[in-house]
């Protein structure tokens, strides 16, 4: 049984990136496109912690409880942001959201 | 003295603006408060000219700062000015009161004496301005005015083309006299009159003929002098009293004037271009006014005429007589230029001459008056002009012959037109409607015309003037008075009018419809009458080589500066936009797509996968 190496984990957080980026490609619901780009920052947050781990120094490590810390904010004004545009719209899909270009 | 001299400068300026903004609708108010204006500039000069008689009045302050440049509104009431100011204030309060008579049925009085006003404030300007700048901007607001006036009967094609034509002429010059102060003030660093003065006194060789003749272009647009002389006739479009007070008194003689004030910076040949200029006018012009048959272009070429005679003497340098005959021909010249109004009121707007006849009977005052001032003009012994008029022709006996010849010759074609523009006005009889049921004018029109004939009679004396006025001219006056061939100019002037009256007596004395001249000499009528063809010389210029170069720059900067240049510069940038909005759909999923891929592409470059 081989052992588990940094490079499993990177090849993990990337997939998680892709997935996540994906989703913000390709969805057109405003909330899922939110939830993807959470997935995207938890990929990088592996990553992260990967190269801690591998290189012995907390720093990553740190850096990753800022990350999260910083994303559970982001999440609840973009939540708050969300309910009050369906709110207003009755609707969360992003081609309803294009007044500018009108 | 300077606050009472600023007091004289904007008090028209005021009275024009509040016609302008209150009086636009009462006629009325507005030219009783224009006549009240002139009255008070005509106090307040007095007063000036009373107390700066000792010490010249010159103050300046800062108007504006270029870098180290500075731009000065300043005051210079020295001698000549003074004489100028009294001839100014004078005449135009004696035209404001005749205008109040000669415009009186006139639907748009209001805007004519807004008008005097603002011409007032330009010629005072003119007159106190310290340096050529200021004098510039003066001598373009009078330009204004003088179109503005010109144009009063706008609805006339006559008068709408004649005011165009004596703005855009005027500019001409104007343009000339630019170059001058501009090469004034990089030859001698500033443009302050008595600097200048000072400076040239100092180093006569700074000056050169061609800054010296650049300045004179002013003179020669503004006087109406050869060649740009064509637009002062047609200026006798606008009313009456306006080619009174600008066209023959003040606005036209303010070109001489600005000769006298750089006098300093002619050189020799200079003076003599311009008493010849000006002596070849006063030949052209009386030519001209022997043939016409409207009674203002007679008075006009006339000016024409005197003005050459007033270069002539400042060519010849004698600027004090040059002076000196502006005073007493801004009195004769305006007498005569107001004696045409009231007779043209009189007659319902009647200007050809022999429509007129026999008004002598119908109009005494006006007659005799008319009669004084064409004494005066002609130079008959005694009166006004003949002071003037044979120093002149003095001075150019001694100074310079061929001058006297031509300015003699002038002056019996004064002689002659002037009284044949009496006898067919005044006497025989009437030949048309309008003149037998003329009527003498009320004293508003009347009484200028008698102070200004007697002015006329006794301007020439100028021991009746305070010294003040005179300063400026009496070294002149005097150095004339001791030349030689006294005795024998004298019996020359005096045969010169009686010449002109004996031969106009018999010739014009008892005349029909038509012109005597045009049947007995029709090849020298017509040749007058064409005036040398100056008005056609200048149309072929315009049509056949100004409009065809205007076109053709016009083709060239369609093509090159506002197709290929600024069109072109906007089309490329018009194509860059073009392919940004390209990118611009709207689309949150297009945009972070491309947000990734530009940061892929950011960081492959930063570290060295992709180089470009």
């Amino acid at each position: 049984m081989e052992s588990i190496t940094p490079h499993h984990f990177l090849i993990l957080a990337t997939l998680l990136f892709v997935v996540g980026f994906l989703g913000v490609l390709i969805r057109r619901n405003v909330l899922l496109m939110l939830m993807s780009l959470e997935l995207m920052l938890n990929g990088v947050n592996i990553a992260l912690v990967a190269f801690s781990r591998s290189s012995l120094n907390l720093d990553g490590s740190i850096f990753v409880f800022f990350i999260m810390t910083v994303a559970a904010a982001e999440v609840a004004v973009g939540l708050a942001l969300l309910v009050a545009l369906f709110k207003k719209r009755d609707s969360v899909f992003s081609e309803d959201m294009r007044l500018l270009r009108n | 003295m300077i606050t009472l001299s600023l007091c004289l400068l904007f008090l028209p300026l005021l009275s024009a603006a509040v016609t302008l903004f209150f009086l636009r609708k009462n006629g009325n108010v507005a030219s009783l408060l224009s006549v009240f204006t002139s009255g008070g500039i005509l106090l307040l000069s007095l007063l000036l000219i009373i107390n700066s008689e000792d010490t010249p009045i010159s103050w300046d302050i800062t108007w504006f700062e270029m870098g180290g440049w500075a731009l000065k509104f300043g005051f210079l009431l020295d001698a000549p000015a003074r004489l100028l100011l009294f001839v100014v204030a004078f005449v135009g309060f004696l035209i404001h009161v005749f205008s109040l008579g000669y415009m009186a049925d006139d639907s748009a009085r209001s805007r004519y004496f807004g008008g005097l006003s603002i011409f007032m404030f330009s010629m005072l300007g003119i007159t106190l301005a310290d340096n050529l700048i200021m004098i510039f901007v003066f001598w373009e607001l009078v330009g204004f005015s003088s179109y503005l006036l010109i144009a009063h009967y706008f609805t006339t094609e006559d008068a709408a083309q004649a005011s165009k034509k004596a703005f855009i002429v005027n500019r001409v010059g104007d343009f000339g006299f630019l170059i001058g102060i501009v090469l004034t003030y990089w030859t001698f660093g500033t443009v302050n009159l008595s600097e200048l003065a000072d400076l040239a006194d100092f180093d006569p060789k700074l000056t050169s003929t061609l800054l010296c003749l650049a300045l004179a272009c002013g003179f020669i647009g503004k006087s109406a002098q050869f060649p740009l002389h064509v637009w002062l006739p047609d200026a006798m479009a606008g009313p009456t009293p306006v080619s009174a007070l600008i066209h023959a008194a003040t606005m036209v003689a303010a070109g001489i004037y600005l000769l006298l004030r750089i006098d300093f910076l002619f050189t020799p040949e200079a003076l003599n271009l311009i008493a010849l200029l000006g002596a070849v006018m006063g030949l052209y012009a009386g030519f001209c006014a022997l043939v016409q048959r409207d009674i203002k272009k007679i008075l006009a070429y006339s000016t024409l005429s005197q003005l050459g005679y007033m270069a002539a003497a400042f060519g010849l340098g004698m600027p004090g007589i040059a002076l000196f005959h502006l005073m007493t021909h801004a009195f004769f010249k305006a007498l005569m230029f107001l004696g045409s109004g009231s007779v043209i009121h009189a007659c319902h707007h009647e200007q050809d001459i022999f429509n007129y006849g026999g008004l002598r009977k119908r109009m005494p005052i006006t007659a005799i008056t008319f009669l004084i001032g064409v004494l005066a003009i002609s130079g008959v012994n005694f009166l006004s002009g003949y002071f003037s008029k044979d120093a002149i022709l003095l001075g150019a006996y001694n100074f310079n012959l061929p001058v006297f010849i031509i300015l003699y010759l002038g002056a019996l074609l004064t002689a002659v037109y002037m009284f044949r523009l009496y006898f067919i006005t005044f006497e025989g009889e009437a030949r048309s409607h309008n003149s037998e049921e003329a009527k003498e004018n009320n004293l508003l029109m009347t009484g200028p015309l008698v102070v200004l004939a007697v002015l006329s009679v006794i301007g020439g004396y100028h021991a009746l003037f305070p010294v003040s006025l005179l300063e400026y001219s009496l070294p002149d006056i005097e150095m004339v008075a001791q030349l030689p061939h006294h005795m024998w100019m004298i019996v020359l002037g005096t045969s010169a009018w009686i010449f002109g009256l004996i031969f106009s007596r018999s010739f014009y004395g008892k005349v029909g419809e038509d012109d005597p001249l045009s049947s007995r000499f029709p090849g020298f009528f017509d040749l007058c009458r064409s005036k040398l063809f100056f008005d056609e010389i200048y149309d072929f210029y315009l049509k056949k080589v100004q409009n065809p170069l205007a076109n053709f720059l016009e083709v060239m900067e369609l093509l090159f500066i506002s197709g290929l240049m600024v069109r072109g510069l906007a089309g490329v940038s018009a194509l860059f936009a073009l392919l940004a909005k390209a990118c611009y759909v709207g689309k949150i999923h297009a945009y972070s797509f491309w947000f990734v891929v530009g940061t892929i592409a950011f960081i492959a470059y930063a570290v060295g996968l992709i180089a470009f």
